[in-house]
């Protein structure tokens, strides 16, 4: 028997049950649609977090010395302990830095973790619990923000301790609309503070807004806040290339300052935007574990269902297996027959989930801000476990069709 | 049916034609595993086949020895439980034998795998069945393609053969019309061209116009008689006697042996009054 006619054969089948076949395959249909979008939006995300997540929280080239890490995952009692135990990092150190990296393009300091939050005032207009930061005037560079209107702060504002602000984009919204910020007053915790410049629009990441802030010369904002909290180093250097040697330097330099004997652990923190890749990257590999295990689990039943199906089919179509056998087909002709339907039911299951789960992506990708991306080798992947289940679960019932003894199977109705 | 029927000289049927005599027949059955000569189609010797019931062993067939020439048209006749439909199914090499041998066209069949004997069944034989046993949801001309597509023959050259094979049996114009769309005897016709259509050297009907009425049985039998009288070598099962009478010989089993072995004449010398066979 040629093979054009066992898929011809397979194909007519398939046609003349159209309804049964559309439920067979939903099981391998749904299964494969779902991995395909998981993926999609999972590879989306990650190029989205590399792409605007990271650089947005620290900066592109750039490093921070800290005094917690900023590790999102979980760490233990006692290593918090001793993060506890750590010395403040403070305008002492971000001399050392700025000397240990010479070819820096900017070392920033800014007040540390905690953020604390404020209501700003204009006339009888109020925006609550916004995130104000005390920084030095390289901060603008090192945070890649770009003045929208107005002044950046500079060294005379931080030296004077001047009693102005620059504020993000969407505080300048809420607070003015349409009204120019640049020049007028607003009160901060009872204090007059005069607004110098307004950043452009950074966006919103993952639905945080990176654009509700204050940022205040640190010296005017020690005054606020006293000088007793931890401040956090930010160092911007010109390359990509540039971070490690940077950071060895850095390491080095804080480890004399410090008085830190060999072996003995860093007191300080030493992190960049690769952190936070990283820790996503933990956080999708989970994903990358758990999507499989349920999209196995659901390939499986739709393989169950295709095995059924076939049985049922087989069973039903004992007469005509007669007849076939009756002139001339061997045992593996029929065997072929069956094993070709099924095959070609998982992967049209396989098919229509590809281009199901596509559209499910493609909607996402236009309805939210996260580029879902169809992967070629999620979609090979997905129509090859389409074919595979079809060949698995589809060797028993075409075994037990091509066994079938042809009197007696032309003898069933 | 006329243009077929007319098509070629056709022979007078007196019912006297040339068959295998007596003598011949005993001389090529009675020698254990000789191959019989190529004018041979078919050969059996000492054919036996049990069936197992549930513990119980039903000798169906208890040593049938038969032979047949090509060219002859032979029916098998014997009442139901003689053993016929066993002895078909061994003929058709759709089931194999307890004992004994069966030889097809000088081939010794009884020994060969369930793939060989498919082959055997493709190539050598074509099946008329009593209750047709068409695809249901093929049209007449894929039905009779059937065959070609497990002899591995393309598409086009399928169906240039199955439409030649169709237009025989006069149903060119039925040939995109599926089996329920088709009376009992263009179905039949249907049947016989596929049986027809890889050219076997048996035509083996199984109560070939056992559901059909009495005027589309005689249509059905003008054509196998014409198939007959162009040369091919038909074998016919049935259990009624005046279907068996438009064999050129008949063979009568009974209770799993030859009972007889006659030429038609004789057969029909033997009936009663009735037309039943005592």
């Amino acid at each position: 028997m040629l093979l054009a006619d066992v898929l011809r054969t397979a194909l007519i089948q398939i046609r003349a049950n159209k309804l049964r076949s559309f439920f067979t395959l939903l099981g391998i249909m749904v299964s494969v649609a779902f991995l395909i979008a998981v993926i999609a939006i999972i590879q989306g995300m990650n190029a989205y977090v590399k792409e605007n997540v990271a650089s947005a929280m620290i900066g592109s080239n750039t490093f921070q010395v800290r005094r917690t890490p900023l590790n999102l995952a979980p760490v233990s009692d006692d290593q918090w302990d001793v993060i506890q135990r750590r010395p403040r990092v403070t305008a002492d150190d971000a001399a050392v830095v700025e000397k240990a990296v010479p070819n820096a393009e900017a070392v920033s300091l800014q007040s540390g973790w905690p953020t604390p939050m404020v209501d700003i005032h204009w006339r009888n207009r109020t925006l609550g619990d916004v995130l104000i930061f005390g920084v030095t005037a390289p901060y603008q560079v090192v945070q890649d923000y770009r003045i929208g209107a107005g002044r950046p702060l500079s060294e005379l504002d931080v030296r004077d301790r001047r009693n102005v602000i620059v504020i993000g984009a969407a505080v300048a919204e809420k607070l003015f609309d349409d009204i120019d910020p640049i020049g007028r007053d607003v009160r901060i915790l009872g204090e007059p503070f005069t607004v110098i410049g307004v950043n452009q629009r950074k966006g919103r990441v993952l639905g945080q807004s990176f654009d509700g802030f204050i940022l205040m010369p640190i010296s005017r904002f020690e005054m606020l806040y006293g000088r007793r909290s931890t401040t956090t180093v930010s160092v911007k250097v010109p390359t990509a290339e540039d971070v490690a040697p940077a950071m060895a330097q850095v390491e080095e330099a804080l480890r004399v300052t410090r008085g830190l004997r060999p072996g003995e652990p860093n007191d300080f923190s030493l992190e960049t935007a690769d952190a936070l890749i990283a820790f996503w990257k933990t956080l999708t590999r989970v994903l990358f574990a758990v999507v499989p295990a349920i999209v196995s689990i659901g390939i499986v039943v739709g393989g169950i269902v295709i095995m059924n199906i076939m049985l049922m089919s087989v069973s039903e179509r004992t007469h005509e297996i007669g007849i076939r056998k009756a002139v001339g087909a061997r045992a593996r002709d029929i065997q072929r027959q069956f094993l070709a339907e099924s095959v070609a039911l998982a992967t049209l299951g396989g098919l229509v989930g590809v281009a199901s789960g596509w559209g499910f992506a493609s909607l996402i990708a236009t309805a939210s801000p996260l580029p879902a991306r169809v992967t070629s080798w999620s979609v090979a992947l997905a129509i090859a476990l389409g074919a595979g289940v079809g060949i698995v679960f589809g060797v028993y019932p075409a075994r037990r069709a091509a066994r079938l003894d042809p009197v007696l199977a032309m003898r069933a109705d | 049916m006329s243009d077929f029927l007319t098509s070629g000289p056709l022979p007078t049927t007196t019912g006297e034609h040339p068959i295998s005599t007596t003598a011949e027949r005993h001389a090529v059955t009675s020698i254990p595993g000789a191959t019989p000569g190529r004018d041979w189609v078919i050969v059996t010797r000492g054919l036996r086949r049990d069936y197992d019931m549930g513990g119980e062993v039903v000798r169906a067939l208890r040593g049938v020895d038969v032979a047949i020439r090509r060219n002859e048209y032979v029916a098998i006749m014997g009442p139901s439980g003689s053993g016929k439909s066993t002895l078909m199914n061994l003929i058709g090499c759709l089931d194999t034998p307890t004992a004994g041998e069966y030889w097809l066209n000088g081939v010794l069949v009884s020994k060969m795998s369930d793939d060989e004997l498919a082959r055997v069944r493709n190539k050598e034989i074509g099946f008329v069945f009593q209750t047709f046993n068409l695809l249901p949801r093929a049209t007449a001309l894929h039905n009779v393609e059937l065959p070609l597509v497990y002899a591995g023959i393309s598409s086009a050259e399928r169906k240039r053969r199955a439409a030649e094979a169709l237009d025989r049996v006069a149903l060119s114009d039925r040939m995109q019309h599926k089996p329920n769309e088709l009376s009992g005897g263009q179905r039949q016709r249907v049947a016989i061209a596929r049986a027809l259509v890889n050219n076997p050297s048996i035509l083996l009907a199984d109560e070939p116009t056992g559901n059909l009425d009495s005027s589309t049985s005689s249509e059905i039998m003008k054509v196998f008689q014409t198939l007959a009288d162009h040369g091919q070598t038909v074998i016919m099962v049935t259990h009624e006697a005046d279907i068996a009478a438009h064999a050129r010989r008949v063979v009568v089993l009974k209770d799993g042996m030859v009972a007889s072995d006659d030429r038609r004449s004789a057969f029909t010398a033997r009936l009663g009054p009735d037309g039943q066979h005592p």
